[in-house]
């Protein structure tokens, strides 16, 4: 029963690297063993731990969908000592990497229905993974609609995507800036996540909503979802605790008798409200 | 006891503080623990006598009282050296707290032992401040302490007739058990840092592991970082659970600090810090 | 359960054979600080009088510190080394019941779902040898927790205190009957008779609390000024956790070996500590000591119980008895109970 070493990591080698905004990255990988990139598989919505040698590891959610399974991509924020690591490394270079671990999105089940993807800020990521991962397959879902928000324009993530899927024809895109955070040829929306989505989220019936983003803009989101009929177990959200193990066992994530890294990270707002609010 | 429930009540109803800092009976009648009396009624339950060991000079730096208006503080002689030694480090103001000082008549050395000539705090064995330095309003009587040998200054020089390799040997053998609980650190009135250097992480500082290479440099810079700051309360040697003898360090430490500079931290609000004092004429050959 | 005798002397070659048959002995050291590898007979405390040492035994099975890779930097690819573990079979002389069901009660987070080797390769085959319990003090809650001074619960061989020079060996668990067989030399013919008196006249610490109880009242208060008053005083150290033997929080990180290799660590870690759970964004879901506080209370007698149905906690009272500020868990949660 004693088993292998939980908490050794798999390696990858950085093949692509993108300049987000100022202090955001995205590191495309790739696991160097060619056996393991054959039998690594993941769902939408599931994390990873992200080591640098000599620095430690950090959790990322993996931002590129499970339907592209040559390469996992990720996106940080430099913020302290692993992502300022990570900021320094270069294409070519080694990043170790234990996961997918936590719970998914449930994609199977939104089939046939509506998607409202609501995201801020580097939440995005996340949700990133999910929005490809239904446009991958989009003749199965109705629907689909993205809205994201950052403070300003320069905060704006995957701003190639952005584009590209405001051009797709067959999703709504809307794009959205805090009040001041515009540039001057700015098209999108001005305004507060929360004020947009009461503007242009779809009908409540038959459709689901994903929230990820900042607490505040989910705090103030929710109830707006709330209002538009929106239950609750149709909205559904992430919960990002500090995280060392991943793995339910070093006792640092979890919100009462939750363990975020294996009962989560995702969760519909009904069984968030079951939670003590401890997060 | 009643002089003491008295004045804190009076003190909380005349709205002169807005809390007192005191002890209460713990578990056991002859354990005590810190209490933040916010209302006449907690006033009622303040205790003071041989088993108030704790230093609560400690909790005046909390965030949640560095707003709250004056603090009161029930404080032995040995309390009020960490409090100047806070007034003085300007972690404190001066007209922030009021001081309930105790003539202290000698306290044991860990919770929930009875008071004796064996058990006497090693601290109050040669205390020169039982009748604090300064005070608001000072309560208690003086009485006789009990006598025994100070095993821990017998102890120090031992070491230090010690060859360098001996001594390494001694300390690897105690810092060996440390566990890196920081509960040395989290009972010091002195260590009141925000952010410690122990959890410095951009660069990492001190190994956080509890191994003989982190364990060495957890407890020598902490030493370092108490030296002329360290007012003797030991309250660091008694919270240690691996019971590493700590003292030493920070008595040696306090040696040094009197013998080259004639410094002692605490003792007054006129002398200026050791470590915020340059003097030209200041001994460096005891460092080696 | 089958009883046999065996005398203190031949305790002693007992253990002196175990060291020779190349198993890790340990036993709490006679200074009662922590527990030790005993390297002869000379070492050997086994006492039903003394204190729970301040520090559990758990850091032979959960260490305080230790790597979990290594790494070499072999010009830019990185050479992942597994670290060895001791093959020895562990051997834990002398616990008390709120010591002996301490792996029992850690393997449970260690092994649902992920399993921890490290954990594991130590705990799977040690043998814990327990040891009647005739200390109380104030601080003892064993029976609060479903524990006992007299109880074999978590012992697979059971020392009873007969007189002077003689200890009965009650053979709990099969592991410890086959561990016994080589050294049956050593024993001689039990009488239950006797060991079954002296155990009856062992007194029981009083019952503080009904664990039931206190795990609904906190599904219901979790917001209650009972936390918040510990947290008044509570300095945030690591003692109650460290000290603790099932608490199992831990950190990861990584330390250099020298300029291209290095290690990284897992270091026990505690809830109570400001830093613990502090976002990077500056956020702390607990940024209060009274926050943490509730976690440690609520993580012993409700989370872990409804998760994995055991109490995080064997009623030691070492946390209690080290506390620098005097805070003592019994109280607390007893306050609990009557408040229920
Ligand atoms: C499930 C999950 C998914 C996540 N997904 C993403 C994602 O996709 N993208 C993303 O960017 N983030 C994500 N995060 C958050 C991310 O894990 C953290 O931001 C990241 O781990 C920070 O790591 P770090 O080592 O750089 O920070 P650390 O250095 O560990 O810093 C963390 C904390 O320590 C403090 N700190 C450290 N050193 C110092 C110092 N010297 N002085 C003062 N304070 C200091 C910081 O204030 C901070 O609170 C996710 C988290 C979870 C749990
Ligand atoms: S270092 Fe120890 S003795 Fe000195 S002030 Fe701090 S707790 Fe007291
Ligand atoms: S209290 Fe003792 S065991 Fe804890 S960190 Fe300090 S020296 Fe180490
Ligand atoms: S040992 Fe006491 S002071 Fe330290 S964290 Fe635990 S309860 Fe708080
Ligand atoms: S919580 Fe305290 S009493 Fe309970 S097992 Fe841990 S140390 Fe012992
Ligand atoms: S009480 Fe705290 S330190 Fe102990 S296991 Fe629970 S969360 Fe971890
Ligand atoms: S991250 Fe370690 S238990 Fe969840």
């Amino acid at each position: 029963m004693s088993g292998s070493n939980i908490y050794k990591p798999e390696m990858m080698e950085i093949t692509d690297i993108v300049q987000e905004t100022s202090d955001t990255k995205t590191f495309r990988l790739k696991f160097k063993n060619e056996s393991t990139a054959k039998s690594f598989s993941f769902k939408a919505g599931q994390f990873g731990e992200y080591g640098v040698f000599g620095e430690g590891e950090s959790t990322f959610c993996i931002a590129s969908s499970p339907t592209r399974s040559e390469y996992i991509e990720c996106s940080f924020k430099q913020i302290g000592k692993v992502t300022t690591a990570l900021t320094r490394l270069r294409v070519g270079d080694s990043v170790g990497f234990r996961g997918p671990y936590g719970n998914y999105f449930p994609v199977e089940e939104m089939k046939g229905k509506n998607v409202v993807f609501i995201a801020g800020g580097i939440g995005l990521a996340p949700v990133r993974c999910v929005i490809w991962n239904t446009l991958d397959l989009r003749n199965d879902f109705k629907d689909v609609t993205i809205i994201y928000g950052a403070r300003s324009f320069n905060d704006l993530v995957y701003k190639r995507e952005l584009k590209e899927w405001k051009e797709r024809k067959d999703i709504k895109t809307v794009v959205t800036v805090d009040p001041g955070g515009e540039v001057p040829d700015w098209d999108g929306e001005i305004g507060f996540v929360p004020a947009i989505v009461e503007k242009v989220a779809p009908k409540a019936e038959n459709t689901v909503a994903i929230v990820c983003g900042p607490p505040i803009m989910i705090k103030f989101t929710i109830p707006v979802l709330q209002k538009l009929g929106f239950a609750e177990e149709n909205i559904i959200t992430t919960l990002e605790n500090r995280m060392k193990c991943g793995l339910g066992k070093c006792g640092r994530c979890n919100v009462g008798n939750v363990y975020v890294c294996k009962d989560g990270p995702v969760f519909t707002y009904a069984q968030m409200k079951e939670l003590p609010q401890e997060y | 006891m009643n002089e003491l429930r008295a004045k804190a009540k009076e003190l909380l109803t005349n709205g002169t503080v807005k809390v007192v800092i005191g002890y209460i009976e713990s578990t056991t009648p002859d354990r005590t623990k810190p209490f933040i009396a916010r209302t006449a009624e907690d006033a009622e339950k303040l205790v003071f006598n041989k088993y108030c060991v704790n230093n609560l000079a400690l909790y005046l730096t909390r965030k949640e009282f560095r707003r709250t208006g004056v603090v009161g503080i029930v404080a032995k002689g040995c309390d009020v050296k960490a409090i100047v030694q806070l007034i003085q480090e300007n972690q404190v103001n001066k007209d922030d707290v009021y001081i309930i000082g105790m003539n202290c008549n000698g306290v044991v050395s860990e919770l929930g032992q009875d008071f004796s000539a064996e058990t006497i705090a090693t601290k109050c064995l040669n205390c020169s401040v039982r009748t604090p330095l300064l005070y608001h309003t000072l309560l208690g009587t003086l009485e006789d302490l009990p006598k025994r040998e100070d095993k821990n200054f017998v102890l120090m020089q031992k070491l230090d007739a010690m060859s360098a390799g001996e001594r390494w040997d001694f300390w690897e053998d105690e810092f060996e058990r440390c566990v890196k609980c920081y509960a040395c650190r989290q009972a010091c009135p002195l260590c009141y840092c925000e952010r410690c250097i122990a959890d410095k992480t951009v660069p990492r500082w001190i190994e956080s592991s509890a191994h003989t290479r982190g364990n060495f440099s957890w407890n020598i810079i902490r030493a370092f970082h108490l030296a002329g700051r360290c007012i003797g309360c030991n309250e660091c040697e008694r919270a240690c659970p691996a019971e590493i003898p700590l003292s030493l360090l920070n008595r040696k430490m306090g040696m040094v600090a009197k013998k080259e500079f004639d410094f002692v931290a605490g003792m007054g609000l006129d002398t200026p810090t050791l470590v915020g004092t340059y003097n030209l004429n200041d001994n460096e050959d005891f460092i080696k | 359960m089958e009883e046999k005798i065996i005398s203190l002397d031949n305790l002693s070659f007992f253990v002196n054979d175990l060291i020779k048959d190349n198993h890790i002995v340990i036993g709490q050291d006679s200074k009662e600080i922590n527990w030790k590898r005993i390297t002869g007979a000379k070492d050997i405390v086994v006492n039903s009088k003394n204190i729970p040492s301040n520090i559990s035994y758990k850091e032979f099975v959960f260490a305080k510190t230790e790597p979990i890779i290594y790494y070499k930097n072999k010009k830019d690819e990185f050479d992942i080394v597994e670290p060895a573990l001791p093959r020895q079979k562990l051997v834990f002389l002398g616990a008390k019941p709120c010591d002996a069901r301490s792996i029992e009660i850690m393997s449970k987070v260690f092994n649902w779902d992920y399993k921890d080797k490290f954990f594991n390769e130590r705990a799977e085959g040690s043998i814990v040898i327990g040891v009647a319990c005739n200390y109380q003090d104030k601080f003892c809650f064993c029976t609060s927790v479903g524990l006992s001074p007299v109880t074999e619960k978590g012992s697979d061989l059971f020392l009873v205190p007969l007189d002077e020079k003689n200890f009965a060996l009650q053979i709990v668990t099969e592991r410890g009957k086959e561990f016994i067989q080589p050294y049956q030399k050593y024993l001689s013919d039990g009488n239950q008779a006797k060991s079954k008196e002296i155990l009856s006249k062992i007194k029981n610490p009083e019952k503080r609390f009904e664990t039931s109880k206190v795990s609904e009242w906190l599904t219901n208060n979790f917001e209650h000024k009972i936390f918040d008053n510990v947290g008044d005083i509570c300095v945030g150290c690591g003692q109650c956790a460290f000290a603790c033997p099932v608490c199992h929080c831990f950190d990861i990180v990584d330390e250099e070996c020298d300029y291209s290799s290095g290690r990284r660590m897992k270091n026990w870690d505690a809830c109570q500590f400001g830093l613990f759970t502090l976002h990077g964004s500056g956020h702390n879901p607990r940024e209060t000591q009274g926050k943490r506080y509730r976690q440690r209370i609520a993580h012993k007698f409700k989370y872990y119980q409804d998760k994995f149905d055991e109490v995080l906690c064997t009623g030691c009272g070492r946390c209690s008895r080290g506390c620098p500020v005097g805070i003592d868990i019994a109280e607390v949660v007893a306050e609990i109970n009557s408040l229920a």
